[in-house]
């Protein structure tokens, strides 16, 4: 779905967002990221939790000498945080393309 | 010690020099240009430089330091620090790029209205800066008491260390400005990264196996030095002795919990690393600079920690090595901050050692440039161009960023000759990481919670956020001056939240915040200034461009 | 099983065996089983919380091919009305249900599909014999014959081996189309009640394949007809305004040309009968805002849009409506300041979509409501009516749909709709 001139090399102008969408796409936003941030505080805080809840967590091993708590820490919480920082700018930014804009501009998909 | 270290110090010290001419000499001393490379740096490019500023002489020895004393506990500072991105990601980076202004204070004045926030928030910004710029200078001064050991012209190598990084740094900053410092950023966070996937590869070369290392460390109780003699670490959560493989070696409950948010909280307020996001193309480009900045700070910390661990064992294993003789006691450094320094040495030699003293003084020079940079367009901008002269030109800016640029750091370097590093470390093992935290803690009361309330809810009016400063700010500093005075215990219990305060005071300051804008009767219309933030028009606007200039060129 | 729900499905599955390896596999000595059940059913809870939540974001809307309506993917004995394919898929099916030995199918004119012994002269394509079949298309009435000869089954070939037979109408509606035969080879006629029910059967399939094509070409004619439909008010108010503003502010005018343009692509795109909810989202936008430069501070439009649903399939053409309506409604007749909410919500695990239209216009009372409802002209209504949109989800959806109008005078309207999940 082009406009008739798909191969202008024209930018075109500055076409101005209204206030209300932005205001509904600033909302949307936060929802998005309030769900994040509250997967990702039960995931941090579930590792503590774990600690103090259950003594196999810290005290058996899982990889030669490595506990999981031990591994959980050491680097599976890093990849962690890298997946769900993934998921989310791919989240906001498909999600703002949708909401504002024409649709020429809905963002590329990744 | 040998002349290969100073050799390479010099080397190092040459390369900076040069980075900063270069770019001195392509840029154009317009103050955009200066405190913000012009606005135009690359997506990676410019995490790497956010990497640059934020990985600092906290995470270079600190994490190793931190995993060396206290073991699992150690691991969490690592992982708070990783941690900081993903709310900034969520909340801060995409509005911050894309209201497009100078600096911290800038955005906050500009989304309210107001000067008087400029100037609250100005006031909160240096205070993080200097509290940030305290512990790198100390981490210099321990650098060069280990490598160099000697003073110069009367002065302990300690206050050496403190006086020649403070110098170099602020004459790079003062001369370059922020073009100047991306491309150093950018190119130390390589060298860091280099270095430690260097020394990782050394280790496994060696024979090096992580879950084994972490199974030896763990055979006998956690030992500490303390004074001349070793002491037996108490495991926290349980009770009896603690040992490396498992949590408890520093941490109780609380004080893992205060530690965690206030290092969580913290990174969206420290200005030197938000500075860096009014540098992004688009506020998409902003946030997945982000995205890379978790990917790669995430591998730099996780082999961080294993080079900790790696420390904790081979030390232990060649403690027979006669000049390894005066820095430990039973095969224990003394000084935890030592850990990956002395793993160089043993891994590679006095060359080895060379190379890692490289990398922490590129570390704590990429910091301190980018805080410096932070207090120079704070005040340089915020105050002297917006409030004391409105009228005088961008030159006059640039000059009164460079005075305070000057200013700043003399102040930190003297804060850093007044810290005694050995008193403090009895009741902090791994100095400087904890001393970074309290300036976490100060950002995360006093600026965070009115950036994430000024982003994302319409209703926060000029005096709501005004009092949230103050109130953030005001708490955190008493809580920090009652925590070290009283000597509490930052392990466990109320100790562990006076020392790590944000835990409380962010809420009370979000509160502050939200009861202070209900209740006034001024509330702003912030139409105008919330299409900016939240609307992508501009965005858009760039890709089209980017699209159009590429097909152009084909 | 759904598509939507496989994924749930299998991370439920994955999530238990994890559960079950670690504790119990992993764990030096293994944990009660107490502390894998608490642990799986917590984690089982929050999956299928975050399931629904908004984390998922918007659903890939699939490729927009242009697909057959869904009403022909049903494999009916006779979806296509009284075609030779499908008249020879039915007498293969009715051969051994009727006890006969041979079964046709025939229009007016000629043999449409025949089944069984003496099919080689009774082919498809054949001119009718049976004089009694003449009798039945013209009356409707259901007849058997028996015996050989001119009079009774008509074949002209000598070596036919059919002797009797019984001959019933396919009908649709009042009308006769055509008939079913079934053929015996001895004397014995088959029975009559059994073909005529067959017959009956094929009939109302016949009529319902008639119903469905007719109904479907309805609904795309009326689609078309709402696409042209756009209130001729609004486009000379939106260039009105437009015009006023060309000298005092250029810049705000061209920011309104680009939207009605786009407005006017939206409107008028050749798609089919749905489209992706961002699709009409950002129509409902474009005209929102063109909507907002001639009301000025006194239309004040609020969104409420789950990420999850940007990306579900509607509908075209039924959010736009509802929200001018609620415009119409609210911000013309009324003074002061309105406030229209558009809410839109996915409920993955009832595989619902629901969207709500919110005025605090002047609302409607009972019988304003009612003829409102029902299609009736009742003031300046050019454009699309409540009744059109009640009418064509009746259509797509049947009564697996909720629309739900709400309103009372001074309070405002309240339109809620519930569709299914594609």
């Amino acid at each position: 779905m082009a406009r008739q001139d798909p191969g202008s090399e024209d930018p075109g102008w500055l076409e101005a967002d209204g206030p209300s969408e932005v205001v509904a796409a600033a909302k949307t936003q936060r929802r998005i990221a309030i769900g994040y941030v509250l997967v990702f505080a039960i995931a941090i805080l579930a590792v503590p939790a774990v600690t103090v809840a259950l003594p196999w967590w810290s005290g058996s091993r899982l990889l030669g000498g490595m506990s999981p708590s031990f591994v959980t820490v050491a680097g599976g919480l890093y990849a962690f945080f890298l997946f769900l920082g993934v998921a989310a700018a791919r989240l906001a930014r498909r999600v703002e393309g949708q909401m504002l804009g024409t649709s020429e501009d809905e963002g590329p998909e990744p | 010690m040998s002349g290969v270290d100073s050799v390479s110090l010099v080397v190092l010290a040459i390369v900076a020099v040069f980075v900063s001419v270069v770019a001195w000499r392509r840029t154009r001393a317009t103050t955009v240009d200066f405190f913000l490379a012009g606005r135009r740096t690359g997506m990676i490019t410019n995490a790497a430089a956010i990497c640059g500023d934020y990985l600092s002489a906290a995470s270079f020895l600190g994490v190793a330091a931190a995993v060396y004393a206290s073991g699992s506990d150690g691991l969490w500072y690592a992982t708070g620090f990783a941690a900081g991105f993903v709310p900034v990601l969520l909340f801060v980076a995409a509005p911050l790029r894309r209201l497009g202004t100078v600096s911290l204070p800038d955005f906050l004045a500009v989304r309210f209205r107001s000067d008087r926030l400029r100037v609250a928030a100005v006031v909160a910004v240096e205070l993080v800066i200097l509290s940030y710029l305290v512990p790198q200078a100390v981490g210099s001064g321990l650098t060069w008491e280990l490598l160099i050991g000697e003073g110069i012209a009367g002065l302990s190598p300690y206050a050496t260390g403190v006086v020649v990084s403070t110098l170099a740094v602020s004459g790079i900053v003062a001369i370059g400005g922020m073009r100047g410092t991306t491309w150093n950023q950018a190119l130390q966070f390589g060298f860091l990264l280099a270095v430690v996937i260097w020394l990782s590869a050394l280790s496994w070369s060696g024979g090096f196996s992580y879950p084994a290392a972490v199974e030896e460390a763990s055979a006998a109780p956690l030992q500490v030095v303390v004074g001349d003699e070793l002491v037996t670490v108490r495991d926290r959560l349980r009770g009896g002795a603690a040992t490396f493989g498992e949590p408890g070696g520093r941490y109780g409950p609380m004080g893992q919990l205060a530690l965690l948010v206030t290092l969580v909280l913290g990174t969206a307020g420290l200005p030197h690393v938000m500075n860096r996001y009014f540098t992004a193309a688009t506020g998409s480009a902003a946030r997945m600079a982000t995205v890379w900045v978790l990917g790669l700070a995430g591998s730099f910390y996780a082999l961080a920690v294993m080079l900790g661990t790696a420390a904790r064992v081979l030390i232990a294993e060649q403690a027979d090595q006669p000049w390894l003789g005066p820095l430990t006691v039973d095969g224990v450094l003394r000084v935890p901050e030592h850990a990956l320094l002395v793993l160089g040495r043993l891994l590679a030699g006095t060359p080895g050692l060379a190379v890692v003293s490289a990398a922490a003084f590129a570390a704590m020079v990429s910091t301190i440039g980018g805080l410096l940079l932070a207090a120079a367009a704070s005040f340089g901008h915020d105050v002297f161009s917006r409030i004391l002269r409105p009228h005088g030109g961008p030159r006059d800016a640039v000059v009164a960023g460079r005075v305070a640029v000057l200013v700043v750091s003399v102040l930190a370097a003297v804060a850093a000759l007044a810290v005694e590093p050995a008193q403090l470390l009895t009741t902090f093992p791994s100095l400087i990481a904890t001393m970074v935290t309290w300036a976490f803690a100060l950002a995360g009361s006093a600026l965070t919670p009115v950036l994430l309330l000024g982003i994302w809810w319409r209703g926060a009016t000029t005096r709501g956020a005004v009092a949230g400063i103050w109130v953030g700010g005001a708490l955190a500093v008493f809580a920090l001056t009652v925590g070290l005075v009283s000597g509490a215990d930052p392990a466990d219990g109320w100790g562990a939240v006076l020392l790590a305060p944000t835990l409380v005071t962010a809420p009370v300051s979000a509160l502050t915040i939200v009861l202070v804008s209900r209740l006034d009767a001024d509330q702003g219309v912030v139409t105008a200034v919330w299409t900016r933030m939240h609307g992508t028009a501009e965005d858009r606007w760039a890709e089209r461009v980017a699209r159009a200039t590429l097909r152009t060129r084909r | 099983m759904t598509r939507t729900v496989g994924p749930l499905v299998l991370a439920v599955t994955a999530l238990w065996t994890v559960v079950t390896v670690v504790s119990q596999v992993l764990a030096e000595p293994p944990l009660s089983p107490l502390v894998t059940i608490a642990a799986g059913v917590l984690l089982t809870n929050v999956l299928i919380l975050g399931y629904g939540s908004t984390l998922r974001g918007p659903r890939q809307p699939r490729p927009r091919a242009p697909r057959p309506p869904r009403r022909q993917e049903r494999s009916d004995v006779l979806p296509a009305g009284l075609t030779e394919d499908a008249a020879d898929q039915a007498v293969s099916l009715l051969l051994p249900l009727l006890g006969g030995d041979a079964v046709s199918i025939t229009d007016h004119e000629r043999m449409l599909a025949f089944a069984g012994p003496g099919h080689d002269h009774h082919a498809r394509g054949s001119p009718l014999y049976a004089p009694a079949r003449e009798e039945v298309l013209s009356s409707g009435r259901t007849l058997a014959v028996s015996g050989r000869g001119d009079d009774v089954i008509g074949c002209p070939d000598p070596g036919c081996p059919l002797r009797s037979a019984a001959i019933a109408p396919l009908r649709v509606g009042e009308q006769v189309i055509g008939s079913v035969t079934v053929y015996r080879q001895t004397d014995d006629p088959p029975r009559l009640a059994l073909v005529e029910a067959a017959a009956g059967i094929l009939s109302l399939h016949l009529e319902l394949g008639e119903l469905q094509s007719r109904e479907r070409r309805a609904s795309d004619a009326e689609l078309d007809a709402l696409r042209a439909q756009i209130n001729p008010h609004f486009l000379f108010n939106t260039l009105n305004t437009i015009a006023s503003r060309i000298r005092t502010d250029p810049e705000d005018a061209r920011q309104l040309l680009v939207r009605l343009s786009d407005f006017l692509r939206h409107a008028l795109r050749p798609w089919g009968q749905f489209a992706g909810f961002s699709q009409e989202y950002a129509f409902v936008r474009t005209y929102v805002t063109l909507e907002q430069a001639r009301f000025g501070d006194r239309l004040n439009v609020e969104y409420d849009i789950d990420p999850a649903v940007l990306g579900v399939e509607i509908p075209v053409l039924i959010v736009q409506p509802l929200v001018e309506n609620a415009i119409k409604h609210g911000a013309t007749g009324k003074v002061g300041r309105t406030t229209v909410r558009l809410r839109a919500r996915v409920d993955p695990l009832s595989r619902t979509v629901g969207v709500t239209v919110k005025d605090d216009g002047v609302g409607m009372d009972g019988p304003t409501r009612e003829a409102v409802l029902a299609g009736e002209q009742v003031s300046d209504s050019s454009g699309v009516g409540l009744s059109n949109i009640r009418a064509r989800l009746e259509l797509l959806f049947g009564d697996r749909h909720r629309f739900d109008v709400r309103s009372a005078p001074t309070t405002g309207t309240t339109i809620h709709l519930e569709i299914p999940l594609r």
